[in-house]
């Protein structure tokens, strides 16, 4: 994993992957720690250690990569990797790592990776907000609020595409996320 | 989303513009997108094709993901299905694999043995 948005892209295939329909994503980035919390609707983990890299639900292999090497990306920076299942069905995860440490990776480019996201599962609702300290949570993305516009698999469009990725773009570098190290 | 109306109407452009020629998708790429395939680094040649059909005026091909195909030494794998053709895999496509892949098979409809996996289900 190259960067943080290779990880976040990761844990909403994780998402899609447990049959969730709707995913809600708070980014957030306060004292140069950047924080992602991800909820779905999905199947849930069952209780057993998803970080360990042996356990996984998938079929074709026994070894389950994605959230270890996360896990390690966040503690090799200080920052921690929480998973717990929501009562009923569902997954809320959640980690932090601080952008300004030497092992920190880049953050990639984000806001593609919900571009990539509706383009891969348009049927799939995705939440993406700003969590902000005293105000409401900023909304950046609502593929909700898209789909009265229009077909999701319309990002399909080069047109379309480059506008809703600008429009995510200019969110996230407005709180210093998305630049590739973050401003100081 | 705030710009909810000029998405709109740049969603309505496109499509006046798409009824002009036959909007029907006749090429599908699919890139494997599991931890391995993303590891490998499937964002970018994701990336790449999605730059290569803007520039190409092409608006039949669409680009989609699936999981892990269980070839994860193979990373990034790609498959190709054309209409009425027999779908075709490729393997260790990074970005300069991927324009090669998009000139010669999907513009012109040549497979690249360099990088074939596997032709047929």
């Amino acid at each position: 994993m190259k960067d943080l948005a290779d990880h976040i892209f990761d844990i909403l295939e994780n998402s899609v992957t447990s049959e969730a329909t709707e995913v809600k994503v708070i980014l957030g980035l306060r004292n140069k720690r950047f924080s992602c919390r991800i909820k779905d609707n999905g199947r849930g983990i069952k209780n057993e250690d998803v970080t360990d890299p042996f356990v996984t639900s998938r079929k074709e292999r026994k070894v389950g990569l994605g959230l270890s090497l996360l896990k390690k990306t966040a503690e090799n920076t200080n920052g921690f990797l929480r998973i717990s299942r929501l009562e009923g069905n569902g997954t809320f995860l959640e980690f932090e790592t601080d952008i300004s440490h030497i092992d920190a990776k880049p953050f990639g480019d984000l806001a593609k990776v919900f571009v990539d996201a509706m383009r891969s599962w348009p049927d799939v609702d995705f939440e993406v907000l700003i969590k902000k300290e005293k105000s409401q949570n900023e909304p950046v993305l609502n593929t909700k609020e898209i789909r009265d516009v229009m077909d999701c698999a319309d990002i399909q469009h080069k047109e379309i595409q480059d506008f809703v990725y600008q429009s995510i773009d200019k969110e996230l570098k407005k709180i210093g996320i998305n630049t590739q190290f973050g401003e100081f | 989303m705030k710009n909810l109306e000029e998405l709109r109407q740049i969603r309505y452009k496109v499509k006046k513009n798409l009824q002009m020629r036959s909007g029907k998708h006749k090429v599908r790429i699919v890139v494997c997108m599991a931890t391995c395939g993303i590891a490998a680094g499937a964002r970018q040649t994701m990336n790449t094709l999605s730059d290569l059909i803007g520039k190409s005026d092409r608006d039949d091909v669409v680009i989609t993901t699936s999981g892990c195909a269980g070839f994860c030494e193979q990373e990034p794998m790609i498959q190709i299905y054309i209409e009425d053709k027999e779908p075709v895999a490729y393997g260790k496509v990074d970005s300069k694999a991927a324009e090669e892949i998009f000139k010669k098979h999907i513009l012109n409809g040549r497979i690249v043995e360099r990088y074939l996996f596997s032709k047929g289900k």
